[in-house]
């Protein structure tokens, strides 16, 4: 079958044309347009600039890539969780085209994307993923620090998540009291490299909470007072600082992931979510699974932000177990859900 | 105006508490102070105050996020971070309005200091400053009607 699948979410307004098969899935299309070089401009995300970007970028991308006349069997959209402003763009499309088409729509869940951006990754997954189940899979970016239970397709328990600021928006904000630019994420962690993690004694907090929940504003408070203490700091103290950030959260990551991969008997583990781009979180997990010989699946970097290839492979496995289909009339009533909690305790 | 020094996070969160249980409906709280100076945290202890359940977390990244409250006459809780925004930009783009203009939502916006347009009257000023480790000030000032 194939699916057209729109994302518009946040800072991308992305486009994918699916053709999925029993064991295979393949793009036909996959485009990705990304605000984040308007957003360096501003210094920030203006949800009106952003919502008028989606605006503009979102017809021309359905143009370039669908001929008017041609058929896909569904359409995909994500509605939620994210921006308000930037939702309503890509769903306000694909409703319509849906309605003008008359062809379903799958709405899909933004999380559930990123957690099957690994089927896009990893063949085996494709053809055998009932090996895999239950999996325990961290989902970490700008917004999001969850540890999820997926004991099937479509089939979630939440374990833990941030109670504070997610692991992404931390490395955003130290990179911002490091005046190191932004996104932040990539910034800090090529600066670990060439630091010494050692150096600087951070705290890991709620590492020892017993439950699977994280906190990470207190880490970056306490970056705060390293940086208060020390006065003037220099490009190796900067080095310093990030190695030793990246490496408490790192640890923190792949203790509580650990924890619960040993708790739930877990069959593999997944990483996914921008964060996924971190190379030392993968390569400690990627260790720390292959200690307890558990299969490690990651997405590869084009498919670890946001993207649309990840919603148009979650909405296949949605179609296949007849979940989040919508026709006909019932389509005009489709809005964003910017706080869809899909993930149950 | 009133002003506090606070020593630890416990005494930080008696303050917000405090402030819980003089809140109406249809005020706005305006947060501001540098990062680390403890805004979230301010937030999460009027929460508790207020009785809501749900765990409080950073909206930074997608700028709102709401939550159910009965508490008096106040229905909803809209926490707001303009930390993302460009300073002069206005929040009706999200919807903020909506919720300014409702007499059982209670709004507490993150970086206040970022926007010039704040309705000047039901306004409470929170401004947070770090003082070292877990010491903080907290000045309150309220301009409030009737």
């Amino acid at each position: 079958m194939r699916i057209l699948a729109l994302e518009s979410s946040c800072d991308e307004t992305a486009l994918t044309i699916l053709n999925a098969q029993a064991d295979s899935l393949v793009l036909e299309k996959d485009q990705v347009y990304s605000q984040v070089d308007i957003h360096q401009q501003f210094g920030g995300v203006v949800p009106e600039v952003a919502a008028r970007q989606h605006a503009e970028t979102i017809i021309p991308l359905l143009s370039a890539n669908i001929k008017s006349e041609e058929k896909v069997d569904y359409l995909a959209v994500t509605t939620g969780p994210g921006l308000i402003t930037s939702l309503l763009l890509g769903v306000t499309a694909a409703k319509t085209l849906a309605y003008a088409k008359n062809t379903p729509l799958v709405t899909v869940n933004h999380m559930e994307g990123h957690i099957y951006s690994n089927w896009l990754s990893n063949d085996e997954l494709v053809k055998n993923a009932n090996k895999y189940f239950p999996s325990l899979v961290l989902i970490v970016s700008g917004g999001h620090t969850e540890l999820v239970l997926m004991k099937g397709h479509g089939d979630y328990q939440l374990l833990g998540s941030t109670v504070d600021d997610a692991v992404g928006e931390a490395f955003d904000k130290v990179a911002k009291l490091l005046d190191l630019g932004y996104p932040g994420g990539p910034i800090v962690s090529q600066r670990a490299n060439d630091g010494d993690c050692s150096i600087y004694d951070l705290p890991r907090p709620m590492i020892n909470s017993g439950d699977y929940n994280f906190s990470f504003s207190g880490l970056k408070t306490a970056v705060l007072y390293t940086l208060e203490r020390k006065k003037k700091i220099n490009t190796e103290d900067v080095d310093n600082v990030c190695a030793s950030f990246q490496n408490a959260v790192v640890d923190i990551l792949v203790n509580k992931t650990m924890k619960a991969a040993q708790e739930f008997g877990v069959k593999s583990i997944m990483l996914a979510g921008g964060v996924a781009a971190n190379n030392q979180l993968k390569e400690s997990l990627q260790q720390e699974a292959r200690i307890k010989d558990l299969p490690f699946f990651f997405p590869e970097l084009k498919y670890s932000g946001d993207n649309a290839a990840m919603i148009s492979v979650a909405a296949y496995y949605n179609i296949l177990n007849k979940k989040n289909i919508i026709s006909g009339k019932d389509l005009l009533s489709v809005a964003p859900q910017s706080n869809w909690q899909l993930f149950k305790k | 105006m009133q002003e506090f020094v606070t020593n630890n996070i416990k005494e930080t969160n008696k303050v917000a508490n405090d402030l819980a249980t003089s809140l109406e409906s249809g005020q706005l709280i305006a947060l501001s102070g540098n990062l680390g100076a403890g805004k979230t945290v301010f937030v999460k202890a009027l929460a508790v105050g207020l009785g809501i359940s749900e765990t409080i977390t950073s909206p930074t990244f997608v700028l709102m996020k709401s939550y159910p409250v009965n508490y008096k006459q106040i229905k909803q809780l809209i926490h707001v971070d303009c930390y993302r925004l460009d300073a002069s930009e206005d929040l009706a783009d999200i919807g903020l309005q909506d919720f300014l203009d409702d007499p059982q939502t209670l709004v507490v916006i993150e970086w206040a200091d970022k926007l010039d347009n704040l309705p000047k009257n039901n306004l409470i000023n929170v401004k947070m400053e770090f003082l070292g480790q877990d010491k903080r000030k907290i000045v309150i000032s309220s301009k409030l009607v009737g």
